[in-house]
């Protein structure tokens, strides 16, 4: 129950999630990552409607942010309650930067 | 009321009741009934024989003058012919004249006679010398007219002139006429002229030897009164004297041998008696008394010493048996209290089985006794219930009560059905039973998942069951001998399904047994009116409407037999609290949505929703990927709401590889996130998300529980 929509504009892609980041939503943001960074220096991730997150959506994440360390940056934003909490115990919040 | 005693008594009163007034009272009765014995007979004694000395004066007085008369100067005889020639030659009529002048001078020649004047005038003074003598004077009997006529008579007062005549009794007459001569001629007479009065005489003869007359001689009595009355006072003031003396010796002699010791006891009484109303209880009082009197009194005095040291011995030994019944029934009563603490009585007893609830209770009669229950788990898919009554009552009873309870306890916690553990169970009894106890049981063994239950009767009252939706109704089971009684038996056994909401009852008789002040029994038909009045109840209820059914219809009639009931109702395997499920990741979703069911109706947060959500994901993804390995296997996920603290908590339990994901290290959080191993961050995430995680391994099953608070 994942809805993601995606903007690239100026080698920026903006991914906009909309629902749960569980161990079944966590393949189809992975396989959306991957299709979108080519040429892209910066991957941003809304979380503004993300309700849920577990450690399948964790590992997408960090799998996503050493791709994006090659090749530019990444960054997390509207971060709020459970999955900030989740980003926070996991120290998550130690590497990749939230705004 | 208390009886009056002495101590109330007035000092007027006591000495009203004193012994001493009493004997007073006797001997002044009895010195006086002696008394006025001893002054007649004293009287009597001295009248006669003064008497006699007047009759003797008297008599000879008369012989002096008869003789006188005879043979002296005096012619008395003639005299006395010539009175009495003319008296008979009187008609009758002319007798009658006598006292009259006319009489008188018919004899008018005798008063001119100077014979006459000469006798009298020698008669007088020579004979009427003594004061006691009033009249000597001669006469003669008329013993055809009974009269005494005078001759000669010198008295004044009184005076009877010659011829006149006087009538006399009859016998008198005939006494002086017809004496013999032998002894005193006298006549003693009372008469209405001269009082009392005595007349001796002696005849006096003519020449021809007969009588021609009579000197008689008159004594007075007043004299012989007066001497009389002289006496009389001087014997009284003598008895007044004796009584006095006689009255102080007895009294004295009485208060010495019967008053005194008397009192003594009294006054050791009176003193014992306050000693044991104070609570004084080894004085002497009566072993104390130095009473020698040697008679009934010290007697009594010895029985009262016995009696004070009997009571005093019995006393002690009856504090010692009342202390030696006080610590035997202490020693009951305390008994009983164990034996009914022994039994299981902390309801609910196995709060962790929803698919059940039970309650039982005993109700003791007034000692220790012989019925018991029993509840217990076998395994946790067995519960045992028994039922069970020991003929009799008291110690051995309850000692018997106690093995067979351990025997059939012992017997069915190894897993054997019910008609074995009796039989087994009656082995062992019979084996030792040197006094033929027996005891009735009713044993049930509760599979708890099914709802299948297996029983066996020994003996014991049929069981009461009922179905959902009907009534409860006696199950008539095959039913053994009682234990105890015969070893070697074999018991039938039975089977029952319980559906959810069926209802068993066991009891031993002193339910139906009940009995009121009339003799009724309480019987099983008001019993079973009775459970049929609450049906719907738990079985707490049930068994208390029971209790109160009973206590009504007995009401205050004691009862000698204890009310032991058990009541189980089954409810069924739990509602799907729990989901099983195969421990494949493509499962998650089903447990997730099992959760978030249960979460949703317990009406927690988004927040925590979400947190138990992701802890639930990350602990099945383990179990499914892990715990079987290329296996296939199931998992059980359950929830459970506890109240205090308000909390919730999420189990998971799988046969899978023993594996305890608490004891896993927690992963480094400091290393760069590209070094850091993929895996361990779900676990690790979960311990976190949730309040507490605890790990066991029962039964070859890895129970996970994860508690988190509201």
């Amino acid at each position: 129950m994942l809805q993601i929509s995606k903007t690239i504009e100026n080698g920026t892609a903006l991914l906009q999630l909309d629902g749960r980041l569980d161990m079944i939503s966590a393949p189809q943001l992975d396989a959306e990552i991957k299709a979108s960074i080519d040429g892209v220096q910066e991957l941003i991730l809304d979380f503004a409607e993300l309700t849920y997150i577990s450690s399948a959506g964790l590992r997408v994440i960090m799998t996503a942010y050493e791709e994006m360390e090659k090749r530019g940056q990444m960054k997390l934003i509207h971060v709020s309650g459970v999955v900030m909490e989740v980003l926070e115990i996991t120290r998550i919040t130690d590497i990749i930067s939230i705004e | 009321m208390r009886e009056k005693t002495v101590r109330d008594m007035s000092s007027f009163e006591r000495k009203r009741h004193s012994l001493e007034a009493r004997i007073v009272r006797a001997a002044v009765l009895i010195c006086i009934s002696l008394g006025v014995v001893l002054l007649a007979v004293g009287l009597s004694l001295y009248t006669v024989s003064l008497v006699r000395q007047y009759v003797t004066h008297a008599f000879y007085l008369s012989q002096n003058a008869a003789q006188s008369v005879q043979k002296g100067s005096l012619n008395g005889v003639g005299i006395a012919e010539q009175v009495l020639e003319i008296y008979r030659s009187l008609s009758a009529e002319e007798q009658a004249k006598t006292g009259t002048e006319e009489y008188r001078a018919l004899f008018q020649e005798i008063k001119q006679n100077k014979d006459y004047h000469a006798m009298k005038d020698y008669m007088l003074p020579t004979f009427a010398q003594s004061k006691d003598v009033s009249d000597v004077y001669l006469a003669m009997y008329d013993g055809t007219n009974n009269r005494l006529v005078y001759i000669c008579d010198p008295a004044e007062w009184y005076h009877f002139d010659p011829g006149e005549w006087e009538s006399v009794e009859k016998n008198e007459a005939d006494k002086f006429l017809n004496w013999d001569g032998e002894g005193m001629l006298y006549h003693l007479s009372v008469t209405k002229e001269y009082g009392w009065l005595c007349t001796a005489g002696t005849p006096v003869y003519n020449k021809a030897g007969e009588i021609c007359c009579f000197a008689l001689v008159d004594v007075s009595t007043g004299n012989i009164l007066a001497g009389m009355s002289g006496y009389a006072l001087q014997i009284t003031a003598a008895l007044l004297i004796m009584m006095v003396i006689a009255s102080w010796l007895v009294l004295r002699n009485i208060k010495k041998s019967l008053v005194t010791p008397i009192n003594e006891i009294a006054a050791a009484t009176q003193n014992y008696v306050e000693d044991r109303r104070a609570g004084k209880k080894d004085a002497d009082h009566f072993a104390a008394l130095n009473i020698h009197s040697g008679d009934e009194v010290e007697n009594l005095s010895l029985v009262m010493a016995d009696m004070e040291r009997t009571l005093s011995e019995y006393e002690k030994s009856l504090t010692s048996i009342t202390a030696e019944k006080e610590r035997i029934s202490t020693e009951l009563a305390l008994a009983a209290r164990i034996q009914s603490e022994m039994l299981p009585s902390t309801f609910p007893l196995f709060p962790e089985h929803r698919e059940f609830d039970i309650y039982a209770m005993m109700e003791p009669a007034k000692e220790v006794g012989g019925d018991f229950y029993d509840i217990f788990l076998i395994d946790d898919d067995h519960l045992c219930m028994v039922m069970a009554d020991v003929a009799g009552k008291g110690i051995p009873a309850a000692l018997f009560m106690m093995s067979s309870r351990s025997i059939l306890a012992n017997n069915a916690i190894t897993g054997k059905s019910p008609a074995a553990i009796l039989a087994d169970t009656n082995t062992a009894i019979c084996k030792n039973n040197p006094e033929r106890m027996f005891v009735t049981v009713w044993l049930g063994i509760l599979e708890i998942s099914t709802g299948k239950l297996t029983a066996a009767n020994a003996g014991h009252e049929y069981p009461v069951i009922k179905q959902p939706d009907g009534k409860f109704g006696l199950i008539k089971d095959g039913h053994g001998l009682m234990i105890g009684f015969k070893a070697g038996i074999q018991y039938p056994e039975y089977e029952l399904t319980l559906e959810k909401g069926t209802k068993l009852f066991v009891y031993t008789d002193g339910v139906p047994e009940a009995t009121n002040a009339q003799e009724e029994l309480f019987g099983k038909e008001r019993m079973l009116a009775a459970l049929n009045e609450h049906p719907d109840g738990t079985p707490e209820e049930i068994l208390n409407s029971i209790n109160r059914a009973v206590d009504k219809f007995v009401q205050d009639a004691e009862q000698f037999d204890d009310l032991t009931m058990l009541c189980l109702e089954y409810k069924g395997t739990a509602p799907a609290d729990e989901l099983t499920v195969e421990a494949d990741e493509r499962n998650l979703p089903q447990v997730q949505e099992f959760i978030n069911e249960r979460l949703l109706s317990a009406g927690c947060s988004e927040d925590i929703q979400a947190k138990i959500s992701i802890a639930t994901e990350e602990i099945f993804l383990n179990i499914a990927h892990y715990a079987y390995e290329e296996e296939t296997g199931s998992v059980t996920v359950s929830m459970e709401v506890s109240e205090d603290p308000p909390s919730l908590t999420i189990t998971f339990k799988d046969h899978g590889i023993p594996y305890d994901p608490t004891a896993k290290p927690d992963p480094d959080l400091s290393v760069p996130l590209g070094k850091r191993p993929i895996g361990g961050l779900g676990i690790f995430l979960s311990k976190n998300l949730m309040d507490d995680m605890v790990y066991e391994n029962k039964d070859g099953q890895n129970i996970l529980s994860m508690k988190k608070l509201l």
